[in-house]
């Protein structure tokens, strides 16, 4: 749609310009010039155009400042006085002798302004509004609809689409992992349909058998935050910050402040617990030199 | 044959006894793997003339050895190194499991022997003759330990301490020899000084008290020291060393926890729960803890899941989780459980002998037993019997018969208490890992036979007699002869038992213990309506191999309408029937309760049975007091009613085994039943599950309804607003998490009418798969992923095949590629969030390998060897390895069963070169009945060499090795090798010869004549001709000859030895080099033998040691006479020897030399010439420095 509107547009902006240099050249002709650089033209009809906008840019603020809508030949002739233009000059000038007439460009189409988008039916005006004040703008810029989407509270829908989010990211990641690794197939005349990443060994292979992934670690932060909003037992958290890099599961948590409390109350005590490995490594005896 | 006589106590086999050890290590190299130190153990001579001292040591160099500080010379020699020597082209099995075991007993223990042979310096004899102390100080150091001592070192940046390098003792049985010299007995207990100086980040920890810890002089090493008051075996003495994170446990503060760097958190969850089980058994047994301390140490690269040792247990690292991880739990506390209950009995309370083993981890097991009962409660208790049961009578019935109390007399028979099998089990080192297993079980097993006979009370009464009287023992410091009541033997136990419980339960016994086998039962009734007798008809097979005749008393309880009753039948000789009086009349009235066993009333639908008989169900030997198997019939209403009602969990079990037979939809309904009801242990319901889907399966063409457990599964686990989506995960109800996690598998084993898993089931567990949610869940879901992931494997049927077109991505079946899909995307999401133990990878391995044998993908061994690489975690690696072993079997590949052949004899895990035997043995490529390319001389050279010499290392895998052999290729030669060289074989313990074995079935059978080949081992001798028997000419195989002889020298020296135990002997080989070796022009060096000499170590050479066969440490002419002496006198028993003899001694071994030389002649010269330096050429010849004079 927007193509065809601004083609006429194009249009007439085109054919402007074309009487305009059409203008130039004949008045540098009446001027005596034989001939004229094709930039020299282009920048006087520049300059015409230029001019000409003023005038009407000019004239329009002049009308408007009077609180009309139309310029009317005073406007006019303010204008080109404020512009240093002598107005007496004009009509000696228009009737010269050797004025060359051009033809009025064929102007095929008026341009069309494009339409605005009107949204039912504009209302009219109420009895005790003058008919001659504007209309009443498209309904669509002041009638307020309630618009509201159903909060998805389909447990179905939601459940549909937390799974196929997912789906959606693994498959996404696990892709893009096999796409810039190595990988294995199951078919050897195809590596992409069912890229596997490859294999690789550990040096230590043990700790990412055991130790709970990050994301296990998350959750398990996520279930202890919302069992410990139960408890309301704010003290918890900082000591539950601190163990976080070391595996935050609960019951070790729990086991952390058992030992805590526990220590705590009997302070002293605690080198209770002899146990031999913690006891300090002895000094060498001094060996006494042969 | 060192048996006691009645209960006078332990006889020693050896002459001295061992009072106390020094164990110091004062070096450890992690780059290197090496060991550098020295043992002390002090001993009295228990005889006047005491002047050789036999020790275990095995793969240690020995630099040096000092008794009471004078240097004393010493000869290594391991037969087990190479078990048949390289010449002998003996393929056949008999064979080498008779050498094997020669070889063992030639350095058993327990039979006196030992690898190194410790000669007394002369200057010392007359200390020995006042039986006074001798202290045996050696020098050794270990180099790459290929056993007993495994080392695990990353391969990365930074210290050994950041890298969690760490090294720990391991081993099957008594394999404490592996990393020092010690006597490597069970029944030599002494006190124990143990240090150990590692690295300042290390800790070392080991047996007994951690008494300090002391920095080393520059202070970049501390020296751990521990001592052992309490008299302990060798054989539990263990070490673990490594950058551990120490953990005091909270509870018990003298139990220490030690785990690899970074698994602190998981190690606290692990042992938080030991306290209980600590707290259960002293409760039990009435006694404390013996050791007045307990260390577990967690390590990689286990040797295996729980090793118990005194004071302290080693554990896989695999058993650590943490509170997320529900399946893992019971069975990690089972192991803790396991090793405490060990740590009474098998380390504080050691074994006699061999044949006394039985015991120790019979009470162990049934002491697990109970605490498992407490824990886990009576069904798990029940189940797990069952099993326990179900497993023995298995393996019984397949191998043919496990015995618990070997007993080896003197008498010809002694080879044969287990003539089926294909090992000896006079050792344990030669006891297949399998049947080593079994044994056990049956162990405890027998032990609750015992119980049921005595009460559980007595039994304890005797346990706590036992530990009672072994902590007095332990206490007495310094009078070691009492040490022996720590030791434990048959004839003690059964003695405590009938001094306590004042039975005889010696039919028990002698049924159980001293017989091997199992019974097999079985039973069929009718009902006579007019006598209202149960007619009930017990038959038994005793025929088969693994089964023994019952005769005794049989539990049979009948439930009636008008309750439960027990019978008592007394199984007799040929008494088939037996007649059962019934307590009430069938039914007319049909409103009344029915009073069931355990005093339950409940209301039964009684119109199923049968309106004439008053019989509900009938069940024999209910409470499992025989070791058996039963085979009931009884009709389909009978087992529905027993599954419905008997609330014995092992009753359920059996009824909805015996369903499967009766696919009704009255079976239908009685296991769908169970299936929901929620009071009934879940394990029952887990097995009712693929019962139904079996059912389901036979009944494919009336079936009703949607696929079997769907809609069961929808309402359980499902949404109740959107039945298709699964609820998201919670695993608070452990049993339905169970059920839940069962029951997709064993729908996925529907099939339809086109024996097709029903596309409805495929997409449901695919959709299970898409809406498993666990974000909201307290547990981890890897497991149940895990099983999704079996349960899509279980949906896989064969691909059609149209003219075996080749497998492409283009023709691969729509429902396999959205299986794949599964599978990769679980399989990558793996790589970037490893669940727990990594059972998702294991999963999907399994299932591209069902995948791709049945055809829907190409069959390719590839992806299977990456995951197969060291550095996986143990669990995949034994998954990929499982499907390349299945490939190997498959397709037939050679080059894939070289690729695990070399991983057996190279991967750096010995669990994963064991399991890959073991695996290779229950499916193996092919046996020994049946055509295979595979199957060719090259490969049974090549495990022929593997158990001969390869695996010497390592009991477990040279066992392991010996039963692939026996799968592949029997006990007889080899089909596939060329018709041995020779017909005859001489048996020169029976003084004749006889048809090679070997080739007896050949000949037969390929109706071929026995091939006369020709000699080409270049001995060709005397008297080979001189037995011909057959028409054929014949040699003899020198090799055979001479193994066999070496064989019975061993035996007879065994059995004829001298009341004084010091002259004992080393095997045949030894005696004859002796003797050839009095010539001193053979004293070229052989490699094997070396000649060694305390002050040029350059001799010692450890490669020659590895595989040779004996070392010689000449120190001086004087001492070593009468080392040659001995050996020589001992052969006579009827000689005596004193010291100084040196003249009758010379003239004694030219007239042995004379009568060997004829048969050894020309092979000896260039196979031993090995030399005593007593002879006088030699003496003169070697530069030995005379240390003694």
């Amino acid at each position: 749609g927007s193509k065809h509107a601004t083609t006429p547009a194009d249009n007439y902006y085109l054919a402007r310009r074309r009487t305009l240099q059409v203008v130039v050249s004949s008045l540098l002709t009446e001027a005596g010039f034989e001939s004229a650089e094709k930039a020299a033209v282009e920048t006087l009809t520049e300059m015409l155009q230029s001019y000409i906008s003023e005038i009407g840019r000019s004239a329009k603020s002049y009308c408007e400042h009077t609180a009309r809508t139309q310029p009317t030949l005073s406007d006019i002739v303010v204008t080109l006085v404020e512009m240093g233009f002598n107005v007496e000059t004009l009509p000696a000038y228009a009737k010269r002798s050797q004025r060359m007439v051009i033809t009025a460009p064929p102007v095929t189409n008026q341009p069309v302004t494009p339409k605005a988008l009107t949204a039912g039916q504009n209302k009219p005006h109420p009895s005790h509004i003058p008919g001659h004040f504007p209309e009443f703008p498209d309904p669509h810029t002041y009638i307020k609809t309630p618009t509201y989407r159903e909060p998805v509270s389909d447990y179905q829908v939601l459940r549909e689409r937390a799974a196929s989010q997912r789906r959606d990211v693994e498959r996404a990641l696990t892709r893009f992992m096999a796409k810039t690794g190595e990988t294995q197939s199951l078919f050897k005349d195809d590596v992409s349909t069912f890229p596997l990443i490859a294999a690789r060994p550990f040096t230590v292979p043990y700790l990412t058998a055991l130790l709970p992934s990050e994301l296990e670690m998350q959750q398990m932060e996520e279930t202890d935050s919302s069992e410990q909003d139960d408890q309301t037992d704010t003290e918890n958290l900082p000591l539950h910050m601190s163990t976080d890099d070391s595996g935050p599961e609960k019951e070790n948590a729990s086991v952390l402040q058992q030992n805590t409390s526990l220590s705590g109350s009997r302070n002293g005590e605690e080198n209770v617990i002899d146990n031999p490995y913690l006891r300090p490594v002895k000094k060498p005896k001094i060996r006494r030199k042969k | 044959m060192n048996r006691k006589k009645g209960d006078k106590g332990f006889e020693s086999p050896r002459p001295y006894k061992l009072t106390h050890q020094v164990v110091c290590i004062n070096n450890i190299n992690f780059q290197r793997k090496s060991v550098v130190g020295y043992v002390e153990l002090t001993i009295f001579p228990t005889v006047a003339n005491l002047n050789r001292i036999k020790l275990n040591s095995k793969q240690c160099r020995i630099y040096r050895v000092r008794v009471n500080d004078l240097e004393a010379a010493f000869i290594y020699n391991d037969p087990t190194l190479e078990v048949c020597h390289h010449e002998s082209k003996q393929r056949n099995l008999n064979y080498f499991s008779n050498a094997y075991a020669a070889a063992v007993s030639a350095v058993d223990p327990d039979a006196g022997n030992g690898e190194l042979c410790i000669k007394v310096p002369s200057e010392l004899w007359k200390h020995v003759d006042e039986l006074k102390v001798l202290k045996v100080h050696i020098n050794f150091s270990l180099d790459q330990p290929k056993g007993g001592l495994h080392f695990v070192v990353p391969n990365m940046e930074g210290s050994m301490a950041e890298r969690g390098a760490h090294v720990f003792s391991c081993g099957y049985q008594n394999s404490t020899r592996f990393w020092f010299p010690c006597v490597d007995s069970y029944s030599e207990l002494c006190t124990w000084k143990l240090e150990y100086t590692v690295d300042a980040a290390m800790v070392a920890v080991s047996n007994g008290d951690l008494v300090e810890t002391v920095y080393t002089h520059d202070m970049r090493k501390k020296t751990f020291h521990y001592m052992l008051t309490i008299p302990t075996a060798a054989s539990n003495i263990s070490l673990a060393i490594g950058p551990f994170e120490i953990l005091v446990d909270p509870y018990m503060h003298e139990v220490t926890h030690f785990c690899l760097p970074q698994l602190l958190p998981l190690l606290k969850h692990t042992t938080s729960y030991l306290h209980e089980v600590f707290e259960f058994y002293e409760e039990i047994l009435t006694c404390r803890y013996p050791y007045s301390c307990f260390k577990t140490v967690f390590i990689d690269e286990a040797y295996v899941e729980v090793a118990a040792y005194a004071s302290m247990s080693i554990f896989s690292t695999n058993l650590l989780h943490s509170a997320m991880i529900i399946d893992e739990t019971p069975l990690t506390r089972r192991c803790l459980a396991q090793a405490l209950a060990q740590q009474f009995f098998g380390c504080f309370i050691s074994r006699m002998s061999w044949s006394d083993e039985w015991v120790l981890k019979g009470i162990s097991g049934y002491i697990y037993g109970l605490w498992m009962k407490k824990t886990f409660g009576v069904n798990e208790y029940r189940h797990w019997i069952k099993q326990e049961l179900d497993q023995i009578v298995a393996y019984e019935l397949k191998t043919g018969g496990v015995l618990l109390h070997p007993i080896f007399g003197g008498g010809k028979e002694k080879d044969n208490p287990a003539s089926h099998l294909h090992f000896s089990i006079k050792h344990p080192h030669t006891l297949s890992w399998e049947y080593y297993t079994m044994f056990q079980c049956k162990a405890h097993l027998v032990m609750r036979l015992i119980e049921n006979r005595i009460s559980m009370e007595f039994m304890l009464q005797v346990f706590n007699k036992l530990l009672s009287l072994a902590s007095t023992a332990s206490s007495q410091k310094f009078q070691s002869h009492m040490w022996s009541q720590m030791l434990v033997s048959t004839s003690g136990f059964l003695k405590s038992i009938s001094n306590v419980s004042g039975k005889d339960i010696q039919p028990l016994i002698k049924q159980w213990v001293d017989q091997s086998g199992v019974v097999k039962f079985y039973g069929s009734f009718a009902f006579n309506r007019k006598r209202n007798v149960l007619e009930l008809e017990i038959k038994q097979d005793y025929t088969s191999p693994g089964t023994q005749k019952y005769v005794g008393p049989l539990k049979v309880t009948v439930q009636e309408l008008d309750g439960s009753f027990n019978h008592t039948l007394q199984i007799e000789e040929n008494s088939l029937k037996h007649d059962i009086p019934c307590h009430s009349k069938s039914r007319r009235n049909k409103k009344k309760k029915i009073p069931l066993m355990n005093g339950e009333e409940v209301d039964m639908d009684l119109s199923a049975m049968d309106a004439d008989s008053p019989l509900l169900w009938i069940r024999i030997d209910p409470d499992m007091s025989v070791l058996r198997k039963v085979e009931f019939e009884q009709s389909d209403f009978m087992w529905q009613y027993q599954l419905r009602y008997e609330r014995d969990v092992v009753a359920q079990e059996e009824a909805i085994l015996a369903l499967e037979k009766f696919p009704t939809p009255a079976s239908r309904l009685a296991l769908t039943d169970i299936l929901e009801q929620e009071q009934c242990f879940y394990r029952v319901r887990m097995l009712a599950c693929f019962c139904l889907a079996k059912i389901a399966n036979s009944m494919v063409s009336t079936w009703t309804g949607p696929p079997a457990m769907k809609s069961l599964f929808t309402r359980m686990f499902c949404c109740k607003t959107c039945p298709n989506i699964v609820k998201t995960n919670n695993f608070m109800n452990f049993q339905s998490y169970f059920l839940q996690k069962t029951m997709p598998v064993a729908m996925a084993l529907l099939r339809d009418v086109h024996n097709l898993c029903p596309k409805e089931v495929l997409m449901f567990i695919l959709d299970l798969i898409k809406y498993n949610d666990n974000r909201k869940n307290k547990f981890s879901d890897n497991y149940y992923r895990a099983e999704l992931i079996d349960a899509l494997a279980n949906s896989v049927t064969p691909a059609v095949s149209v003219n075996n077109e080749v497998r492409t991505l283009d023709n691969l079946n729509p429902d396999v590629r959205l299986i794949l899909e599964e599978i990769t995307r679980f399989l990558n999401m793996e790589k970037l969030l490893p669940s727990y133990r990594h059972t998702i990878t294991v999963s999907c391995l399994k299932a591209i390998r069902v995948l791709q044998k049945n055809g829907h993908v190409p069959s390719d061994p590839a992806l299977f060897k990456s995951y197969a690489e060291y550095g996986h975690f143990v669990d995949v690696r034994i998954a990929a390895l499982e499907a390349v072993v299945d490939y190997t079997k498959v397709d037939r590949s050679y080059e894939e069963l070289q690729w695990l052949l070399t991983m057996v004899q190279n991967d750096p895990v010995p669990y994963i070169r064991h399991k890959i035997l073991d695996m290779l043995t229950k499916n193996p490529p092919f046996t020994k009945n049946m055509e295979s390319p595979l199957c060719n001389e090259a490969l049974v050279d090549q495990l022929w060499k593997l158990m001969n010499s390869g695996t010497s290392h390592d009991w477990r895998l040279r066992c392991g090795a010996v039963d692939l052999y026996f799968t592949l290729f029997g006990l007889s030669r080899p089909s596939c090798l060329p018709l041995p060289e020779l017909g005859l074989v001489l048996n020169l313990k029976e003084k004749k010869a006889v048809l090679n074995p070997t080739i007896i079935p050949e000949s037969v059978a390929n109706n071929q004549e026995p091939v006369n080949s020709t000699n080409n081992h270049g001995q060709s001798v005397g008297f080979q001709n001189t037995f011909s028997n057959s028409q054929e000419e014949e040699e003899i195989d020198m090799d055979t000859v001479h193994d066999s002889q070496a064989f019975i020298y061993h035996h007879l020296n065994m059995l004829e030895r001298p009341s004084t135990p010091g002259t004992s002997k080393f095997n045949g080989k030894m005696i004859t080099s002796e003797f050839s070796s009095l010539c001193p022009s053979f004293l070229s060096h052989r490699p094997g033998s070396v000649y060694f000499i305390p002050d040029f170590k350059a001799l010692f050479n450890s490669k020659e040691q590895s595989s040779g066969e004996m070392n010689m440490h000449p120190v001086s002419a004087a001492p070593l006479s009468v080392f040659s002496k001995e050996s020589n006198s001992s052969k006579h028993s009827d000689h005596h020897h004193h010291h100084h003899h040196e003249h009758k001694k010379k003239k004694k071994k030219h007239k042995h030399k004379h009568k060997h030389k004829h048969k050894h002649d020309t092979k000896e010269k260039e196979k031993d010439p090995f030399a005593f330096s007593n002879s006088p050429a030699s003496a003169r010849s070697i530069r030995s420095p005379s240390l003694s004079d």
